[in-house]
């Protein structure tokens, strides 16, 4: 591979933040090793992105060099001090990471990624409920920042506290109402709560995300569940009943397409299309 | 073998191993399976990689029970048991996801095991599985006794993990979840079961 296209490999990577380290470190190692004076000022975005994936290898030796870089040509960066401190905490010194935070946020009060290194940090030992009360805390003074509003989702959701992640996940929808996963998402948190009610709300939201991607299987499953699921209620009416069994058969055909052309010619998905096909039939059944 | 005891395959083992590997940020969960008749030891034979995310949320692993339930009618084989592996490496307690889901499969199977893999044991060189098992015992589960868990050929079961590595074949399982962002990937793992069979030697009858 040439330089040019593995610096555009790593720019891609990088605006689209994927976190795919291994072929970063591959590709970034080499590039920093056999052409760094070709990169010109580029070079210095690169030791960013290398160091971090190689930390994500325990590449400690990779990450090290790139920080020496990096502090070298930025000796009082707050930037490079937060390089620092992640590096500490893939060593697990927890405690020196957060001694490097704190005085970020001594100099610079504002600094939002020193804060959420702070509650990374607390994640990573385990402190869920800690970590989900200084999320909250970050949150009323930084209301717009969606990466923060889906972390405190995820907590919520391993807390089972459904009710909460459902608020995380409304804001999230209000800010992004083209973002087919969060409402895919939020159908699934409203599924898992259960009762009618949340059932009939899941299954709007699946039939939301599906109108933003109609190829986004979980909410076609969803739909399907929940759909067949409210036509079992003895509570319903018979329209509603009706209006849901047709809602159901519409996405089992979906999904049953979506099978067939996924499963032709592979020989081994024959299984999982066997698979979906039977299930199909068995709830079809449950149901009428 | 004889009651209460377990027999862990190096299929499952494998498999297991390459999964909560695949996804070392997150937690994952999975079933055992067993293709040998009920009663007397249990036999782990094969393992369905299942979740990296949203493990508590209901839908998605109610659908994949229900598929993997259909599958095993297909294919003569039970589901015994429940694995799953935490993203905190260092704590390897059993979640309520996890009791949950144990208990759901404990309903129709008496013997059932909830296995919850160690990730402080998961470094090159362990001696030691890192695995912790439970059983259901006076209406709660209770960690199994080390001893009456059987790993046959347990050097054998990690220079087979290790050679799955060095050749780049770890990447090929697909649990559930990654076969739902793209289908026409295969949950059963044919591929990579088929991989694992030739490198386990015909000679101790591991399945």
């Amino acid at each position: 591979m040439n330089i040019e296209k593995m610096r555009d490999k790593l720019r891609k990577w990088r605006e689209e933040n994927f976190r795919n380290s291994e072929q970063i470190v591959d590709v970034g190692e080499e590039l920093i090793n056999e052409h760094a004076s070709k990169l010109g000022d580029d070079i210095w975005i690169i030791y960013e992105q290398v160091m971090i994936a190689a930390l994500d290898c325990s590449r400690d030796d990779l990450a090290w060099s790139c920080l020496q870089e990096l502090k070298r040509q930025f000796p009082d960066s707050h930037r490079v001090k937060r390089l620092a401190g992640m590096r500490l905490e893939a060593l697990e010194r927890y405690e020196d990471a957060n001694k490097l935070y704190d005085s970020i946020l001594q100099d610079d009060p504002t600094n939002t990624a020193a804060r959420k290194r702070k509650i990374s940090i607390l994640r990573a030992q385990g402190k869920s409920s800690e970590a989900i009360r200084e999320l909250n805390e970050y949150l009323e003074q930084f209301v717009g920042d969606q990466e923060a509003w889906h972390e405190l989702s995820e907590l919520y959701i391993n807390e089972h506290d459904y009710a909460k992640a459902a608020f995380c996940l409304e804001e999230l929808m209000m800010t992004n109402p083209h973002n087919h996963l969060y409402c895919e998402q939020y159908g699934e948190v409203k599924y898992t709560q259960g009762g009618l009610e949340n059932l009939e709300l899941a299954r709007k939201y699946f039939a939301q995300a599906l109108k933003l991607n109609n190829r986004n299987m979980r909410a076609l499953f969803g739909l399907y569940m929940s759909a067949s699921h409210v036509a079992a209620s003895p509570k319903v009416s018979a329209k509603v009943k009706k209006d849901n069994v047709k809602y159901a058969a519409w996405a089992a055909s979906q999904i049953s397409r979506a099978y067939q052309m996924a499963g032709r010619g592979k020989k081994e998905n024959k299984c999982s299309v066997k698979a979906v096909e039977e299930m199909l039939e068995s709830m079809q059944i449950t149901m009428s | 073998m004889s009651m209460g005891e377990v027999e862990l395959s190096c299929l499952a083992y494998a498999k297991m191993y390459l999964h909560a590997s695949q996804f070392p940020r997150c937690s994952v969960n999975g079933l055992l399976l067993s293709s040998s008749a009920a009663g007397g030891a249990v036999c782990i034979t094969d393992c369905v990689p299942l979740l990296h995310t949203h493990l508590s949320l209901a839908p998605i692993t109610q659908l994949a029970l229900t598929q993997v339930d259909v599958w095993c009618s297909q294919t003569q084989q039970r589901i015994v048991g429940y694995y799953q592996a935490n993203a905190c490496a260092s704590d390897s307690s059993p979640t309520p996801c996890a009791l949950k889901i144990a208990e759901k499969i404990f309903e129709q199977c008496n013997n059932a095991v909830l296995l919850m893999i160690d990730g402080e044991k998961m470094f090159p060189g362990c001696r030691v599985p890192p695995i912790v098992m439970y059983e259901r015992k006076d209406a709660r589960w209770a960690l199994k006794d080390k001893h009456t868990i059987m790993l046959r050929q347990w050097e054998e079961t990690c220079s087979i993990v290790n050679q799955l590595f060095s050749s780049g074949d770890q990447a090929l399982l697909v649990d559930f979840d990654s076969h739902l962002d793209d289908i026409t990937k295969d949950w059963t793992n044919q591929k990579l079961n088929a991989k694992i069979m030739e490198l386990v030697s015909p000679a101790n009858g591991n399945v």
